[in-house]
């Protein structure tokens, strides 16, 4: 246990520390809140600020998984970090699990002051459900920080790494509905949701703060699951020096890591009726843009 | 009572550390017995594929030893040394470190050496005493961070951030982090690589003073003079076997490189009146006409009969240099090869 403490504690501090975690974690997602914030007049109605905040909680979740846990990962290893680490009895167990908690705990002041923007300054009712909120919110960071240390583990270099990171946070952020409501998608976009990790964490949010449905099981099972699966492969796979390579064909754990996502969609696809709509006209979509409908 | 350790500090001042190994926790009943070598390496071998890194070497060593692994780059040291450390598994053969396999019991190997490596890193933003307890909370036992941060003089710095630390900061800390858990065996790669000679000469204390507390190290280098200065016993190593071992001295006796003595007179010589030197080998005046260079299988005597040589000529003698064949010398000799190739 020993370990893991220091680590998480040391992990906090060394977070602490730099600005571009301060800026990416809290900073940069802001922008996006406040610009996206005026753009769907978020201030006037639920359906705004709703896809607001999902959006944001999305960047920063993404964010914290990939680039946060990923990339870091990876800077520690090709700086000769995790060789100095290797020749002490530690195994890859602590450098995870601090990983996984650091980025949670940096995590959460931001969920705080995202709730509070929205409801102080957006006039957003505060979510029913909010510990289902809560829980749903951490579950989709640990579930995407091990999607982001599986990438660190089959990248054998930055340059890979960073490829794989961009092929995978693009297309969540843009098909997922996250920064865009899905159901303006065309069908065929729609169809393509459905398969996007990303998807699930942003519509298991947009239920408990629009529809206060609380928690999907579901969509909580397959974050679990895709954890779980990250870890595992996240230790298996896990290489503590740059010079050791590992075969191209490991990239393919990526998708063993995403695959609770891909089953996800195929079942959404062909068990759920009605799931795939048209999209609907413009004129009357005109709520996501802040019409001047009556507040709920 | 406590046992307080007291080694000589950096500027030749002697300072009470006061590492307390009495208040650690006990490591588990030593599996080695203390007649035992603390290194045992046999007919070890090691591939890559088709490369084969390391060819089948044997040796031994003991406790309390400084024994050093010479060898230019690709000579198989660095894949000895990792097997040792329990970094990479062995291809075949035997080695025991500690009592310990490496393969099997690596973590238990890991937790009673230190390691010294070089070309790692800390995070930049870590602070000097972060580290040390960072690092101590990954072993069952530690010594104190403050006790080692000021015998490495490091004490000072403790609140700066790593990336601030100077080449030689940086290489203290290394070795403070080393002995974090109190190791009775520390493996220094190449632990002065790239270091001024000033700091150079400061670590080399900091090593003299691990051997005088009676720990064993195992040491790479590239420095023969390091080599010559700390180790006690010395393997060379060349393409992945091991051509020679011993102490220094004794690897110097076997050499086949003669001693070579100077004289500097205070006038012109004439070459063809230099008799027959007892046990010369070679002989010749140089350019400047007043130096006369022997070589010879055994220089006191020759050098005697030198000098009485030129005393019955009544020649004045400005100079006189012995240098006797170095550990360099000796590796050249049996690789073929300088040390840096």
């Amino acid at each position: 246990m020993k370990p893991y403490l220091a680590l998480i504690k040391i992990d906090l501090k060394l977070a602490l520390r730099l600005r571009t975690v301060i800026f990416f974690n809290y900073l940069f997602p802001m922008i996006f809140f406040f610009t996206f914030g005026t753009v769907f007049h978020a201030k006037q109605n639920l359906d705004g600020i709703t896809q607001v905040i999902t959006m944001s909680l999305a960047l920063g979740v993404l964010g914290s998984g990939l680039f946060g846990a990923g990339i870091r990962a990876l800077q520690e290893r090709e700086l000769n970090i995790l060789r100095r680490y290797k020749v002490t009895p530690i195994t890859p167990g602590p450098l995870l699990v601090a990983s996984m908690v650091t980025g949670w705990i940096v995590f959460m002041p931001y969920i705080g002051v995202l709730l509070a923007l929205s409801h102080y300054y957006y006039n957003m009712p505060w979510p029913q459900h909010m510990a289902a909120l809560l829980v749903f919110i951490s579950l989709g960071l640990i579930a995407f920080r091990a999607i982001g240390l599986v990438i660190a583990s089959v990248a054998n270099t930055m340059q890979e790494g960073t490829i794989l990171v961009q092929l995978l946070y693009f297309p969540m952020l843009f098909l997922s509905g996250a920064t865009f409501p899905a159901e303006f998608f065309p069908l065929s976009l729609q169809v393509i949701s459905k398969f996007v990790p990303a998807t699930y964490y942003v519509k298991g949010i947009k239920d408990i703060i629009k529809s206060n449905q609380g928690f999907n099981f579901s969509y909580a099972g397959v974050l679990v699951l895709t954890t779980v699966i990250g870890f595992i492969v996240g230790m298996k796979l896990f290489r503590w020096e740059k010079e050791e390579k590992i075969k191209g064909s490991a990239k393919l754990w990526v998708a063993a890591v995403l695959a609770p996502f891909l089953m996800m969609g195929i079942w959404e696809s062909f068990h759920i009726k009605n799931k795939v709509q048209p999209a609907p006209r413009m004129e009357k979509s005109s709520a996501a843009f802040g019409d001047n409908r009556p507040r709920l | 009572m406590q046992r307080r350790s007291s080694w000589n500090g950096l500027h030749g001042f002697r300072v009470r550390t006061g590492l307390d190994r009495n208040a650690l926790p006990q490591y588990p009943r030593q599996t080695l017995m203390s007649t035992e070598p603390v290194i045992f390496v046999q007919s070890l071998h090691k591939s890559y594929d088709k490369l084969e890194a390391v060819k089948g070497i044997d040796f031994q060593v003991n406790a309390g030893e400084v024994f050093g692994l010479l060898g230019p780059n690709g000579a198989g040291k660095t894949s000895t040394v990792e097997i040792l450390e329990g970094l990479r598994p062995r291809s075949s053969g035997e080695a025991t470190v500690l009592g310990f396999d490496p393969d099997r019991q690596k973590q238990r190997l890991k937790d009673r050496i230190g390691v010294c490596l070089q070309a790692t890193n800390l995070p930049a933003k870590i602070r000097v005493l972060e580290a040390m307890d960072l690092f101590a909370s990954f072993y069952t036992r530690s010594l104190s961070s403050e006790q080692l941060l000021k015998r490495m003089q490091l004490w000072d710095k403790r609140a700066a951030n790593y990336e601030t630390l100077s080449g030689g900061q940086k290489q203290r800390l290394a070795l403070a982090l080393a002995l974090v858990n109190d190791p009775q065996l520390l493996f220094l790669d190449e632990p002065t690589t790239g270091l001024d000679p000033q700091i150079r000469l400061e670590i080399h204390k900091l090593i003299e003073e691990m051997k005088s507390e009676n720990r064993t190290v195992l040491l790479t280098t590239h420095y023969i003079e390091e080599a010559e200065r700390l180790c006690d016993r010395v393997a060379i190593m060349d393409e992945g076997k091991i051509v020679a071992i011993g102490t220094p001295r004794e690897l110097q006796q076997k050499s086949k490189s003669q001693s070579r003595i100077q004289i500097v007179s205070a006038q012109p010589l004439d070459s063809n009146s230099f008799p027959q030197w007892p046990d010369a080998v070679d002989s010749k005046l140089e350019d400047d006409g007043r130096t006369i260079t022997v070589y010879s299988t055994r220089p006191a005597r020759t050098l005697f009969e030198i000098m009485k040589w030129l005393d019955q000529k009544g020649i004045p003698l400005e100079d006189v240099h012995l240098k006797k064949p170095t550990l360099e010398d000796v590796f050249v000799e049996l690789t073929g090869k300088q040390l840096r190739d």
